[in-house]
């Protein structure tokens, strides 16, 4: 109980100096949301909208840093973010509100998928050594070792053009309304084929060699002797005693993945135009939209703090030697 | 241990995902999508009804129809003028004809353009079926002074009434050179917007105007219009308008070619073989210059480029066509041939009679003597000023601006022909941009305003009414250019009371610019679009420029009422 309020302190001063970096970082870099605006029209607006602009978002007001820092604080504490400026006056939370649940249902499931799949692989090439699957690890690696923008540019390039089935980007079919049905559903799901098996690709290598390498080490032990020994199968022994016994780092590195699922994953969407929440962060970040940088970043924060918490309950369940007695 | 049973455990997870999938189909069976008929026949076209347009926004838009706010996606992705219509139709590429009245059957100037009356049109109604009055352009008008971050055009309002079915709108000071702007205002139903608690905040999702079409449905990615019955001309051939955004200008390029999007304004690199080549009969771009000039801007603070016998030969050995050739891919932004810094054919009506038909360009000779007369030496290769020193610059623009960067090492190249050591540097962003408010440069490649009248342009190049010392901020004339007379003549052209008067003013500022050269000018800035001829016709091109061709101007409503079903 002890350490695990320990955790919780540890964590919630984690929370809070993020928190704190994510509102002093944005303001401490030079620009500013209207002349950002005004930059990305390009001569488009007319220029006379600067004054306009700056009383619409309330710019016009002088506060000091400290006060604004004191405002954002309190605001948080209401579950307030803040509104937009870039899809002004939308709120953050409703711009955060429709672009988080196209990443994690991209990346989320592929994350999932990538997991399961390169661990059960692991366990194959690990227990199978000198077999067929040892050409699973090289094999991945090559993949692994294409940068993600280019496999997945080369993807489009060579899957996707008039006539093909796998559309190059955007989330649905343009002209589809988001609703539960079966024809946007399907829309959605061909829309994220493409970008899902890239990051497959290029993600599953990372979990085949770390599964492999420990079921290298484990299958060394005593106790996996003694299991054939007992007359145990060979899938029991492989399954239940080995790759059991394997997981454990492999668990811990799935709960980092799962934190970082919402913040790792803009080179995927801004290549397939996916309209998830990291295609939005760097939209915020190129016309300092502060409020809606900082929601980002906060989710992105809270998450892999969440993911790491979990992950760290989930090892104190599963291993018996990270629980201190008394 | 066999593959195959490791195959089987598969299964056995795999199988609740089934079950799931499938129940799921069911459940959602009974329902349809409210988006599946706007899918009529995939692509859309001229026998479906159907014209798709697009706009490199971003991934998604969030729903906002606000046609006053720059940011709503009515805005961003231009179809707010399908809905809310303006006063008069001003053809920004045609600047010297006249505006076609619009909601305003007639309107008048007096008192040296500080008095607009306008006449509201009869017959038209708003798309709820209320009649559209003098009192909903009075409002409109009124919105603007009252609410100041409305005024996105800073219009110096001081009263507005109505009587019958005229409006009489004032103006603190003369509104020649913003004519265009004031006749552009939008008009928004009273009975409606009176009853929004806050205009400047409100999202409008229902917008309700006097234009032919109406918000069908509204996603983050497509917003689609339909057409209305009781739209006061004819109503427009395209039955359903569909405004989708795209993440940049890659996914743009690729929706063209492929023949999702049909309509939209985007920079693509080598256009030619990325775009037009695909498909020569029906992929068409027109990009006609408007009256602003991109251009070297330069710090005439910074020794020894206050020397203008320097800027002007530094002019006379930039290669524009080269410029327009390889940083604008052959097309995006018009080569300004002018010495007069004026694009041309647009500017033609507005360039003195002694610079007509001069262009700046000249061989390195004439150039090197100008130096020279000037007092400059040559050590070997090297260019030296006055005092002896060798003559260097160097020119900055943000690094992701590929087609400046471009522009830079052009320049650059040129430049060493008159012995200039230039070099272009990247730049961050956001720096950039303080750095050239501040006059913390030497030179970088930038664009000017521009307008219905050569005014804005040299207003925001020479003005020395807001001139900021270095490392104070100035929102205009960055290069800090200090001349009287060239102030003195913005003002003259902005407040004549006649036709005689402005044209003087103008030939002043003319002279100004071509004698001293306080910014370089290479190109033009554009009202153009990509188009595609494929399922309909009828675009504004160069044999008939009706109005500019870009889907975000108020003139794509009457690029829309123009179109045609191509079979």
């Amino acid at each position: 109980m002890k350490y695990l309020l320990q955790r919780l302190g540890f964590y919630l001063f984690t929370a809070w100096a993020a928190i704190t970096i994510n509102f002093f970082i944005p303001r401490l870099t030079p620009g500013d949301p209207v002349t950002a605006l005004m930059a990305q029209y390009q001569g488009q607006l007319d220029p006379q909208a600067v004054q306009s602009l700056t009383v619409l978002f309330g710019l016009d007001k002088h506060q000091s840093l400290w006060e604004q820092y004191l405002s954002y604080l309190g605001q948080l504490a209401h579950g307030d973010l803040g509104i937009s400026f870039k899809s002004f006056p939308a709120p953050v939370s409703e711009v955060i509100g429709t672009t988080l649940p196209w990443t994690v249902g991209l990346v989320g499931v592929t994350t999932v998928l990538a997991f399961g799949l390169g661990t059960l692989a692991g366990v194959l090439a690990g227990w199978r050594r000198g077999s067929w699957a040892d050409a699973l690890l090289p094999v991945s690696t090559f993949f692994a070792s294409i940068p993600y923008f280019w496999l997945a540019l080369i993807a489009i390039a060579f899957l996707t053009g008039s006539g093909s089935f796998l559309p190059s980007s955007g989330g649905y079919e343009p002209g589809l309304v988001p609703h539960f049905d079966p024809e946007f559903i399907g829309s959605a799901i061909n829309h994220s084929l493409l970008p899902s098996l890239t990051i497959l690709v290029s993600s599953v290598a990372g979990w085949i060699m770390s599964m492999r390498n420990m079921m290298v080490t484990v299958t060394a032990e005593d106790y996996i002797t003694v299991a054939h020994a007992k007359g145990l199968s060979g899938r029991r022994v492989m399954l239940s005693y080995a790759a059991r016994n394997a997981l454990l780092p492999s668990v811990s590195g799935f709960g980092m993945a799962l934190g970082l699922v919402v913040g790792g994953t803009f080179l995927v969407e801004v290549v397939f135009s996916y309209p998830g929440i990291g295609l939005e962060l760097v939209q915020a970040i190129g016309v300092k939209d502060y409020p809606l940088m900082q929601g980002i970043f906060l989710v992105i924060t809270l998450s892999v703090l969440a993911a790491n918490l979990l992950a760290d309950l989930a090892y104190l369940a599963l291993d018996p030697r990270t629980r201190r007695e008394g | 241990m066999s593959f195959a049973s490791t195959g089987s455990a598969a299964r056995r997870t795999m199988a609740p995902l089934v079950v799931a999938a499938i129940s799921l189909a069911l459940v959602a069976g009974c329902s349809s999508n409210p988006g599946s008929a706007n899918k009529g026949d995939g692509a859309g076209g001229g026998a479906s009804g159907v014209l798709n347009v697009g706009m490199p926004q971003g991934a998604t838009v969030k729903n906002n129809s606000n046609p006053l706010l720059p940011t709503s996606a009515a805005a961003v992705l231009g179809y707010r003028y399908m809905i809310y219509e303006p006063l008069a139709m001003v053809n920004l590429v045609k600047p010297t004809e006249p505006a076609k009245p619009w909601l305003a059957s007639k309107f008048e100037w007096a008192d040296n353009y500080r008095t607009l009356t306008l006449t509201a049109r009869d017959g038209v109604t708003f798309s709820d079926g209320k009649p559209m009055t003098a009192e909903d352009i009075a409002y409109s008008f009124q919105l603007m002074k009252d609410n100041k971050a409305l005024n996105t055009a800073a219009l110096p309002i001081e009263s507005v009434t109505a009587s019958g079915k005229d409006v009489t709108v004032k103006f603190g000071t003369s509104q020649f050179v913003r004519q265009a702007v004031v006749l552009s205002t939008l008009v928004l139903p009273k009975h409606l917007w009176s009853a929004i608690a806050d205009p400047a905040t409100d999202t409008v999702e229902n917008p309700v105007g006097t234009g032919p079409y109406t918000l069908k449905s509204f996603t983050p990615q497509t917003v689609t219009l339909t057409t209305r019955n009781g739209y006061w001309q004819d109503a427009p051939k395209i039955k359903e308008l569909r405004y989708t955004t795209y993440s940049g200008n890659d996914a743009i390029t690729s929706a063209l070619t492929s023949g999702a999007l049909e309509w939209t304004y985007a920079f693509i690199p080598d256009a030619k073989k990325l775009y037009t080549a695909k498909d020569p009969e029906h992929n068409k771009l027109w990009f006609p210059a408007n009256l602003s000039a991109d251009g070297l801007w330069i710090n005439t603070t910074n020794k020894p480029f206050d020397n203008p016998a320097l800027r002007r030969a530094m002019s006379l050995v930039i290669n524009r066509q080269d410029i327009f050739n390889q940083a604008s891919a052959g097309y995006f932004k018009p080569a300004v041939e002018s010495i007069t810094g004026l694009p041309t054919p647009i500017g033609d009506a507005f360039i003195s009679p002694e610079y007509q038909g001069k262009k700046s360009e000249g061989d390195v000779a004439s150039a090197k003597k100008l130096l020279t007369d000037a007092g400059f030496t040559y050590n070997g290769d090297t260019l030296q000023d006055p005092t002896g020193k060798p003559v260097t610059l160097t020119m900055t623009d943000p690094a992701g601006w590929g087609d400046y960067q471009t522009t830079l090492t052009i320049i650059s190249d040129n430049l060493k022909q008159i012995g200039i050591k230039a070099t272009p540097e990247k730049a961050d962003q956001d720096a950039w941009f303080t750095a050239i408010a501040n006059g913390n440069f030497q030179a970088a490649m930038h664009w000017s305003n521009g307008g219905a009248t050569p005014y804005d342009m040299y207003q925001n190049i020479m003005d020395g009414a807001g001139l900021q010392p270095v490392g104070s901020p100035a929102t205009n004339n960055y290069g800090r250019f200090d001349n009287k007379e060239a102030t003195q003549a913005l003002a003259d052209y902005a407040n004549a009371a006649d036709e005689s008067a402005r044209k003087a003013a103008l030939a002043t500022l003319q002279r100004i610019f071509v004698e001293q050269m306080p910014m370089i000018p290479t190109s033009a800035g554009n009202y153009g679009a990509e188009y595609s001829t494929k399922n309909w016709t009828g675009w504004p091109d160069d044999s008939n420029p009706y109005a500019p061709i870009q889907p975000t101007q108020v003139n794509a409503l009457d690029v829309v009422l123009h179109l045609k079903p191509a079979h």
